[in-house]
């Protein structure tokens, strides 16, 4: 409390050089110590926050660093999203979500609640493919330890999102880092057994990978989160072993069980892919019955 | 469970209070004296009160008095005074009253309370168990217009759940989906949730059970004992009607016991800690009594799931089957695996290792697979699959040809303990089988033959019983042991009549038969089998025994005429017999070896066209399955024979040109040596240059990748240069490590180069190589030639002999044999086995091709071995007659040396003047008095004369 004051009190006098161009954002300001005042920030002057608060005319300023926290009220449509989501419109998603954070990108530096929609955001980046946006985001947030579950989350996207950039070293680097070790017992989380099979797949040693990500299927079967990624990861790496029958056993249980899902489309796709590389072998093996 | 609230409060309406306000609160008996405004206002006053009993009475007789009354304010009342009576009787616990005074007003208008007057009959229902009446009730209530959102989540709770308890599965999903979906309690939700499930899982409804399991485990409900068991349940019946795929999503389904009670013991907990605070604080007994009953059930549900024997492992095992069987082996392998690690001793743990194992193979794992089954067996060489895995792993490495592993497992064949079991006996004999296939393949026929041996002595039950007689008398064959082969050939037909080798050891029979030179028999044999199977693949063989048999006769012996009268047709029937065994062959083998053993017939007769003729039907018949280079071979030779030289040759250098770059194409090389020889024969000096003019422009033409070409065409150059270049070119190839594009003419060249040069190791090398993979070559005699060397060099005189015999056992006493016989003689002498070195010397004079410095030097070593034995008349004898018949030999080599040793066999007789005269005559023969030995003789004379 009395650290707030004495901040408010400093920053009053200089009030009136405030720039208040910026439309004004509603938010919560958290102090170091939890302390909070909710009002409307009008602007920023470097480390400085205009801030209004709802019993004042005039702002006050508020240095950035000295804050715990920002709590913004972000008029997000949570039904339209979720609308959006279970049409697999990521891309709709995300371009909504940038939108609307816009305003606030200047105070992106500070700790807030945008982190659960950047949070979103890097998930979504990586759905649809965009890892180098994915690792620009889970990396901003695997620095923040505020929210331990948010930072290991950050952390998957960021060593999955380096996987998928072919970058296995510095992936490699990153889980050391981390302090993650290679360890593939059946404990080991199937996010973990995931990003270990992922990386093998990298490295083309397909057997290795199969065992990782098999113990995701077989010991967490019940985990929502990584079980689809994990059982369309079998499907695409048999179809790599060439094991074209196994591929499909779990495409039909992945069609069966995901329906609707951004798993389920990749099936399908898959499906159609082996479909053609069993004609591909097919010609392959009448050529070479000819010729012998 | 509870579809209304027994402590709401209806008030009676206020229409009716309105009118009879003011009314004091009268006892019941008074009823009757008083006016209806007056019992109304009473009843009304009681249930405000709660005072239900008392306004049972006043409302009863409100009833009574309105029933016939048809007016709607009076309806109105009487509707509203049924409705108020029937929850009085509720309150009271009258349940059945209640539910007929609910009966009339139902049955009656104005019905403004009939959706709460649904749910309380249905409540009377359902403490009654009525389930169809709930049905019913439950239906009528969803039917009725804008019904609220509570009165709908409650009509649609009721009908899902009457129908789920009639087990009407398919009905009840849409009302109990509904209530999952809306109700606002969690304890609702879950519990309608499970109860979809099981429904689906009754109902089989496969899609949408599976389509609803990610919504279910983002729930608590995934914890219910119940559900678990349903799906567990679900599981084995899918399972054992082999809808794996089903049973696989349910039985993945199912949570670990362990997970389950503690969460519900959690639960528990929870529950009874808050219930006791709340009883604290101040809750209705009913409330109270439907939270214990919670609590209870929860409990009694854990008390099933901990009666139960243990089903993780199983279910675990069945889901890794599962994986196994629909080919997605890595989850069955890691479900296998961790059985297998949790204990290793228990039956699943070790049933897993086996699956394990499999899937390993199923994976191409191999080295892992192995390593993993030597592991098991050295734990526990008693293991249940002990054997199963050992026969599995020999099998696969016997299928892929990697015989020294087999054999290598013998050790633990033979490690394993004894048992009675019919099973592990099969495949205990199983196991010889596959380690006697391995030694079979290895060549190891002796060890072969023991292994099939010990199947037939111990194992009288084994299916292999019947193979393992055949294939030892197969063992027995390959080691030329013909009398016991024939015996268990013999064997084989008296008992398996019409078994998988019956035609086949007809056949070796006749083989056998004839090794044991029963030709006569080994001929009837022969027909035996071709009469009897002629569609057998060992048809084209038996016709070329046949022919061989045929054509080794001499025309005296026909066993078709008791006389045996002069045949003159043997050579025709053999012809016969050989065309047939082109004709049946059915491997290109088979075919070659007719129709190069027909050519050697024609040979016989001069008939070179029809060598000509036969070599191109035998093309054409094969195309390029033939040996063509061979055939050419043929083929320019008869035209040699015919005087055609120069189409021969020219024959010759295309089929070298042509097929020269294919290593395994043998005929090449004998080609080569062919074209050398007619060089030498038959052309011109002029001829002979032109000729190796035209193979050095040729090989210039070949491109350096062409090695084999390459190498063959050198080969023919030098041959056709002389020794010098051999020598030369020999010594070059001998730099070369790598022997891939090396063929019988230059490996010929290198044993040749590596034995003048005493490389004992490059013999070794070379002599390897060639014997691996050249068996079949006319110039492995060169490997075998430096064999002998190699191990002339080892002074081994032992291995020397076997050498030797091996050679001449394959190519007996040709022209170029005779070196063997040399060494045979010379090591017997230094073995001091004077008589049989002596024989064999005597040998070397039989052969007319062997004829020159061979018989000089076969000569010398008689009298050798006789001046050894102290025969020194004899051995003067053997050396007088080297000087006198060899002179010319080897620069006049032996006849000086005989002229010596002449010499010292007449000292030793005590001759010395015939020593003088014998050295004084070598001394006037021109052929050796220039040589060396000349001036011993001098010194001699010197010591002699006069003595």
């Amino acid at each position: 409390m009395g650290k707030l004051f004495f901040n408010l009190m400093i920053v009053g006098p200089l009030l009136a050089g405030v720039n208040v161009g910026a439309k004004p954002l509603t938010a919560e300001i958290v102090m170091q110590g939890g302390r909070s005042w909710k009002g409307q920030i009008v602007g920023r002057d470097g480390d400085w926050l205009e801030f209004l608060t709802g019993t004042s005319d005039k702002p006050i300023r508020v240095g950035a660093s000295t804050l715990q926290g920002l709590n913004f009220t972000i008029n997000i449509d949570g039904e339209k999203v979720s609308d959006m989501m279970r049409a697999r419109d990521f891309e709709g998603v995300i371009s909504v979500i940038s939108n609307e954070l816009v305003p606030y990108a200047e105070y992106g530096d500070i700790p807030s609640n945008l982190t659960k929609y950047n949070a979103l955001l890097f998930e979504l980046y990586y759905r649809t493919r965009q890892y180098e946006k994915s690792l620009d985001i889970s990396s901003a947030i695997a620095k923040d330890d505020r929210d331990p579950a948010l930072r290991e989350k950050s952390r998957i996207y960021q060593i999955l999102a380096l996987i998928e950039l072919g970058r296995s070293t510095d992936a490699e680097a990153l889980m050391a880092q981390y302090g993650w070790k290679p360890d593939s017992s059946e404990d080991t989380s199937p996010e973990k057994l995931y990003i270990m099979a992922k990386l093998l797949v990298l490295k083309k040693d397909y057997n290795q990978a199969m065992e990782r990500v098999a113990k995701v299927v077989a010991f967490h079967s019940g985990d929502t989160d990584w079980m689809q990624p994990a059982e369309l990861l079998c499907a695409e790496i048999y179809t790599q072993m060439g094991m074209y029958d196994s591929a499909d056993s779990v495409i039909s249980q992945i069609m069966m069980l995901y329906k609707d899902t951004p798993e389920y489309d990749k099936a399908a796709q898959l499906k159609i892919q082996i479909e053609k590389l069993r004609a591909e072998k097919k010609l392959e093996e009448n050529l070479e019955s000819k010729e012998a | 469970m509870i579809f209304f609230s027994r402590s709401l409060r209806y008030p009676v309406l206020g229409l009716i209070l309105a009118v009879f306000v003011g009314v004091g609160v009268a006892s019941a008996q008074d009823y009757g004296s008083m006016g209806i405004s007056d019992v109304v206002g009473n009843a009304d006053a009681m249930l405000q009160k709660g005072d239900y009993a008392g306004a049972i009475p006043a409302l009863e007789e409100v009833i009574r008095r309105t029933k016939d009354l048809t007016d709607p304010q009076g309806l109105e009342t009487l509707q509203s005074c049924r409705f108020q009576l029937a929850r009085a009787f509720y309150q009271r616990d009258q349940t059945d009253a209640g539910m007929q005074v609910l009966g009339d007003y139902l049955k009656q208008s104005p019905r403004k309370q009939e959706a709460m007057a649904l749910r309380m009959m249905a409540q009377g229902y359902f403490d009654k168990g009525e389930w169809n009446k709930i049905e019913e009730v439950a239906g009528r209530l969803l039917a009725m217009p804008k019904l609220p959102p509570e009165d709908q989540l409650v009509a649609n709770l009721l009908l899902g759940q009457a129908e789920f308890r009639q087990n009407k599965w398919k009905e009840c999903i849409p009302p109990l989906s509904y209530v999952s979906s809306n109700a606002k309690d969690e304890r609702t939700r879950n519990l309608t949730q499970i109860m979809v499930i099981r429904a689906l899982v009754e109902s089989e409804d496969w899609s949408e059970l599976f389509s609803q399991i990610p919504r279910l485990y983002r729930t608590d409900a995934k914890y219910d004992i119940t559900l678990n068991l349903t799906l567990m349940r679900a599981g084995k019946a899918r399972f054992e009607q082999s809808d794996f795929i089903h049973a696989l999503l349910l039985y993945r389904m199912v949570l670990p016991r362990g997970e389950l009670i503690g969460y519900s013991t959690r639960r528990v907990d929870a529950l009874s800690k808050k219930l006791a605070a709340d009883v604290k604080i101040g809750i209705t007994e009913s409330e109270r009594v439907d939270r214990q009953k919670e609590i209870d059930e929860i409990k009694d549900s854990q008390k099933v799931l901990t009666d139960l024997p243990a089903y993780e492992d199983e279910v675990t095992f069945r889901i890794g089957q599962i994986y196994a069987d629909v080919k997605r082996y890595w989850e069955g392998y890691v479900l296998f695996d961790r059985l297998y690690q949790q204990d290793r001793n228990s039956d699943i743990g070790e049933a897993s290792m086996l699956q394990s194992v499999l899937i390993l193979y199923d994976v191409k794992e191999v080295d892992r697979a192995e390593e993993r089954i030597l592991l098991y067996i050295n734990e526990k060489p008693g293991g249940q699959y002990a054997r199963t895995l050992l026969s599995m792993m020999m099998r696969d490495n016997l299928v892929k040809q990697h015989i020294e592993k087999v054999i290598g497992l013998r050790k633990y064949v033979e490690a394993m303990p004894a048992t009675q079991s019919p099973d592990e006996l099969q495949l205990q004999a199983d196991m010889h089988y596959v380690l006697a296939f391995a030694y079979l393949q290895n060549k190891d026929y002796a060890l072969a033959g023991d292994q099939f041996g010990i199947i037939l002595t111990r194992y009288p039950n084994s299916s292999n019983l019947p193979d393992a007689r055949y294939y030892r008398g197969m063992s027995y064959m390959l080691q030329g042991n013909y009398p016991d082969a024939l015996a268990d050939f013999k064997s084989y037909q008296s008992q398996y009549l019409g078994g998988e080798h019956y035609g086949a050891s007809m056949f070796r029979e006749g083989v056998c038969l004839f090794g044991m030179e029963k030709i006569p028999q080994a001929e009837i044999a022969f027909t035996g089998f071709i009469d009897t199977y002629p569609d057998d693949s060992l048809l084209s063989e038996a016709y070329s025994m046949r022919g061989d048999i045929e054509a080794a006769k001499d025309g005296s012996d026909n066993p078709n005429t008791p006389e045996n009268e002069y045949d003159p047709h043997t050579l025709d029937r053999a012809l016969a017999d050989y065309r047939k065994a082109i004709d049946k062959a059915t491997l290109p083998t088979q075919a070659a070896y007719a129709v190069f053993q027909a050519a050697k017939v024609y040979k016989l007769e001069f008939k070179w066209q029809e060598i000509v003729d036969l070599m191109n039907y035998y093309m054409n018949l094969l195309e390029d399955k033939a040996d063509v280079a061979q055939a050419v071979f043929w083929i320019g030779q008869s035209q040699i024979e015919m005087g055609q030289v120069n189409e021969a040759v020219s024959a010759y250098l295309n089929a070298i040109e042509r097929y020269g770059n294919e290593v395994e194409q043998e005929g090449i090389d004998k080609i080569i040596m062919e074209v050398v020889q007619i060089a030498r024969d038959y052309l011109s000096e002029e001829d002979r240059a032109d000729m190796l003019l035209k193979l050095k422009f040729k090989l210039n033409a070949v491109p350096l990748k062409d090695e084999v070409l390459q190498l063959r065409l050198r080969a023919a150059i030098a041959q056709l240069e002389g020794p010098e270049a051999v020598g030369a070119l020999g010594n070059e190839l001998l730099s070369i490590t790598n022997l891939v594009s090396m063929t019988p003419v230059s490996l010929a060249i290198m044993c040749d180069a590596a034995v003048a040069g005493g490389k004992p190791a490059e013999m070794t090398r070379i002599y390897t190589y060639f014997m691996e993979h050249f068996e079949e070559s006319d110039l492995l005699w060169h490997a075998y030639r430096a064999k002998t060397f190699q191990k002339l060099a080892e002074n081994d005189n032992d291995a020397v002999l076997k050498v030797i015999e091996d050679a001449q056992g394959l190519f007996g006493a040709e022209s170029f044999m005779g070196w063997a016989q040399i060494i045979r003689a010379d090591t017997l002498y230094k073995m001091k086995k004077y008589d049989e070195a002596q024989e064999a010397y005597n040998m070397v004079m039989g052969v007319p091709e062997w004829r020159g410095s061979l018989c000089a030097e076969a000569m010398y070593g008689m009298g050798r071995c006789r001046l050894a034995l102290d025969d020194y008349a004899t051995a003067h004898t053997f050396f007088q007659r080297t000087y006198l018949q060899y002179k010319a030999y080897d620069d006049g080599k032996w006849a000086a040396d005989g002229y010596l040793a002449a010499a010292d066999s007449l000292v030793k007789l005590g001759r010395p003047a015939d020593v003088v005269n014998t050295l004084t005559a070598m001394l006037a023969d021109p052929y050796v008095n220039t040589l060396p030995q000349a001036e011993k003789a001098r010194e001699m004379i010197k010591k002699y004369k006069g003595a």
